[in-house]
């Protein structure tokens, strides 16, 4: 990374997840409007794109003016604000054969990586002590197995920071599971999590152990809903509800957002966010934030994302917490019961 | 709602009434429809009335869209036109064609016309119905049944019509707990009905289908026609149109003109917000390719009332329907068959001047004249199957 701009607004938001979990509205605005004006300025479909809608770094007052970029233009749009030739990595959304798949593309993995750990620590591990460690088997591709899997790659720097040595990547772990003597965090996909439940007999995993989920079933032929999932680990590992981490995140972020369970276990379950990431619902019928309590598109302004694109707009349905946080609806609640065109999408692979 | 043993009560009526029903010289049935059908279709009829009446709220249909797309659909669903299909489906089948004891006909969508001839086709062939309505349309099943008593009892007292939560699975164990099932819907429901029904059941399936235009700019307000009708939600609803390239963008502004014309007369009806969300999602990517230098046009109001995206190749998108199409541009029939592959079994309808041997595809989709897509005859092979012929034993 050459752009002295760059580096220093890097700098400030590395420094920013540095000092812990500081909530500060005034820094997160001034941020984000300097990395808009970055970004506006780097790369050149975004400018356009915001051009089209009238807004420029001039023009715009507050942050949550700024154009979110969809999701899905990761598919077909190089979304970069750095030269080409400084791609240093690229992740890829998962995607059947044949599908078009996201892009996100990095100079550096500097930022990217700072952003993932805090998170992780404040709502997965919330009880370990600097420089504690716990076990984490996870059931996944290792980084190495699919280097342009986000989630992998996260899992890999999970495990390096946080695991213990026994820690490790196992997409059969049933024997590991039923030998284990000491607390385990059981992490992976959904559709991983209820693999294994399909394979292996009940039992009680240690007092103190976990599970991460993340991602849904879409475009998978098996659908079952989380309320279900979490019976069945419940039932079959001996972790309760109150101790399943659902994460919500992406391969166009960086930051990513958890459960509020295991940090707040006396209050209700909602995602959180970092301090240097802000989510917004905006009400799709009019494009204004959403009222609380309604469904809005999450809108996320995620400070990580300097080479890239800071706003994105995600294709998921989310409610706003009233003790603040959100939670997920998912793609397209309520599809079902459209008209007899409704699978057009998944017919289409999209 | 009805519970599991409701639905067995509602059995045992179905039951005592089958012997009758079979012992029935199938004119009189026929007689019977024929009369329905003829009722229903006339331009003052009470049944259409109450229908505009009753399905907007059911259905976030606005009235003057069910008017007309009853009155379009109904036109040429006439009694003779019901007696040549009998004629020509059962007529094949060797000896007097029956259906099974009982059928279980498991309703979908919002449109009442596939309703209408689901409903039909097992009494046709004589086997008692118990229909589970779809939650967006509670109103047809329940009209058809009212109507038919009133006709004739006999046939009236061979459907019952219930309801229930999709999740309850006693209850939904009771209604498939039947000979011959007929389900609507995406391959994962219906992955999961096969699981419950009875191996040795005749199990009939329709999935989900789309339509496409293959159209020139003369032909934009018919197809502007085509996608208003039932606010795009049916699987005759054109969700894609291809044009000659010199064209397509002369198409695109021609059906954004008569789309926003037609909103005046059919006003598109309630949006849900995942729906919303999706039209706002892929104009905003479509907006995207354009800003990253794609020769893509987007028009479309602020009140995401329709939505046209003039695109620069022919890759398929989502469709979030509710009056949101896509213009393709096309070079040649090589190029469009080329374009049509990914989704070519899944088609239902093609609106298109072009005769059918230029567009070979698999299923066989119903080629017809741009705005008349939505008025298919009584005929129609819907998912390639004939009407009648599968619900024969």
């Amino acid at each position: 990374m050459s752009d002295p701009q760059r580096r220093s607004i890097d700098e400030r938001v590395r420094a920013w997840m540095r000092d812990g979990w500081e909530e500060d509205d005034e820094r997160f605005g001034a941020l984000a409007l300097e990395i808009f004006g970055f970004q506006f300025e780097h790369c050149l479909p975004y400018r356009r794109f915001c051009q089209a809608r009238e807004a420029r770094p001039d023009s715009l007052g507050d942050w949550r003016e700024i154009p979110a970029v969809p999701a899905g233009a990761f598919k077909e749009v190089a979304l970069r604000s750095f030269p080409s030739e400084r791609t240093r990595k690229t992740f890829r959304t998962s995607g059947t054969s044949g599908a078009r798949r996201g892009e996100l593309h990095l100079d550096t993995l500097d930022l990217y990586e700072a952003s993932l750990l805090p998170p992780i620590r404040r709502f997965l591990f919330p009880e370990l002590a600097e420089g504690q460690r716990c076990r984490i088997l996870v059931m996944a591709s290792s980084p190495d197995e699919a280097p342009d899997s986000s989630l992998s790659h996260m899992f890999g720097c999970m495990l390096a920071e946080l695991g213990t040595p026994d820690s490790g990547f196992s997409l059969q772990p049933v024997g590991l599971l039923q030998a284990a003597q000491e607390p385990i965090a059981l992490c992976g996909t959904a559709l991983a999590c209820a693999h294994l439940l399909d394979s292996i007999s009940p039992l009680q995993l240690p007092r103190g152990s976990r599970v991460m989920e993340t991602g849904g079933f879409k475009g998978r032929r098996r659908e079952i809903d989380r309320h279900t999932l979490y019976a069945s680990i419940e039932e079959k590992l001996g972790v309760p509800a109150a101790r399943i981490v659902n994460q919500y995140g992406m391969t166009e972020l960086g930051s990513q957002f958890y459960d509020s369970v295991l940090r707040e276990p006396d209050r209700a379950r909602r995602k959180l966010a970092p301090p240097w990431a802000r989510v917004r619902l905006v009400d799709p019928h009019s494009g204004r934030e959403a009222l609380p309590g309604e469904p809005g598109i999450i809108t996320i302004h995620d400070l990580a994302n300097t080479g890239s694109i800071a706003a994105i707009q995600t294709a998921d349905l989310g409610r706003a917490n009233r003790d603040g946080g959100f939670e997920v609806l998912g793609r397209q609640p309520g599809a079902e019961e459209r008209g007899c065109s409704i699978a057009a999408d998944l017919m289409l692979g999209a | 709602m009805t519970s599991a043993d409701g639905i067995r009560a509602a059995r045992e009526r179905l039951t005592a009434v089958g012997s009758g029903l079979r012992a029935r010289p199938r004119a009189r049935t026929v007689d019977t429809f024929a009369a329905l059908l003829d009722a229903w279709r006339r331009p003052d009829s009470r049944w259409q009335q109450r229908l505009v009446e009753a399905l907007p709220a059911a259905t976030g249909f606005e009235p003057q869209t069910v008017r007309e797309g009853l009155a379009r659909g109904l036109e040429h669903w006439t009694g003779d036109a019901l007696r040549e299909v009998v004629a020509n489906e059962l007529g094949a089948i060797p000896g007097e064609a029956e259906g099974f004891a009982q059928t279980s006909l498991l309703l979908a969508g919002s449109i009442p016309m596939p309703t209408l001839t689901s409903l039909m086709a097992p009494l046709l062939l004589h086997s008692p119905v118990l229909a589970k309505s779809a939650s967006r349309d509670p109103v047809t099943p329940c009209l058809f049944a009212e109507c038919l008593r009133e006709i004739d009892p006999e046939l009236g007292a061979a459907i019952e019509v219930v309801r229930f939560a999709s999740g309850d699975a006693a209850t939904r164990k009771a209604f498939l707990d039947s000979d011959c099932v007929v389900a609507t819907g995406s391959d994962e429901t219906v992955a999961e009905i096969r699981q419950h029904v009875r191996a040795s059941a005749r199990l009939v399936t329709h999935g989900h289908r789309m339509s496409i235009a293959v159209v020139g700019p003369e032909h934009a307000e018919a197809t502007a026609l085509d996608v208003a009708l039932w606010d795009q939600l049916g699987c005759l609803s054109p969700v894609a149109a291809y044009c000659e390239t010199r064209h397509a963008e002369a198409f695109a502004e021609a059906l954004a003109t008569a789309l926003k014309k037609l909103e005046r007369r059919l006003p598109r009806g309630g949006l849900p917000t995942s729906a919303a969300a999706a039209i706002r999602r892929e104009r905003d990517e479509a907006e995207m390719r354009h800003a990253a230098g794609l020769d893509v046009s987007i028009r479309g109001d602020r009140a995401l009332r329709w939505t046209v995206i003039r695109e620069a190749d022919t890759l398929w998108r989502p469709a979030p329907l509710y009056r949101f199409v896509r213009v393709h541009p096309i070079d040649s029939r090589e190029h469009l068959l080329q374009a049509l592959e990914p989704v070519a079994s899944h088609l239902a309808g093609i609106s298109s001047e072009l005769p059918e041997h230029d567009l070979p595809l698999p299923g066989a989709p119903r080629i017809c004249k741009p705005g008349s897509l939505q008025t298919p005859p009584l005929a129609w092979h819907h998912d390639g199957q004939p009407l009648l012929a599968p619900l024969a034993r």
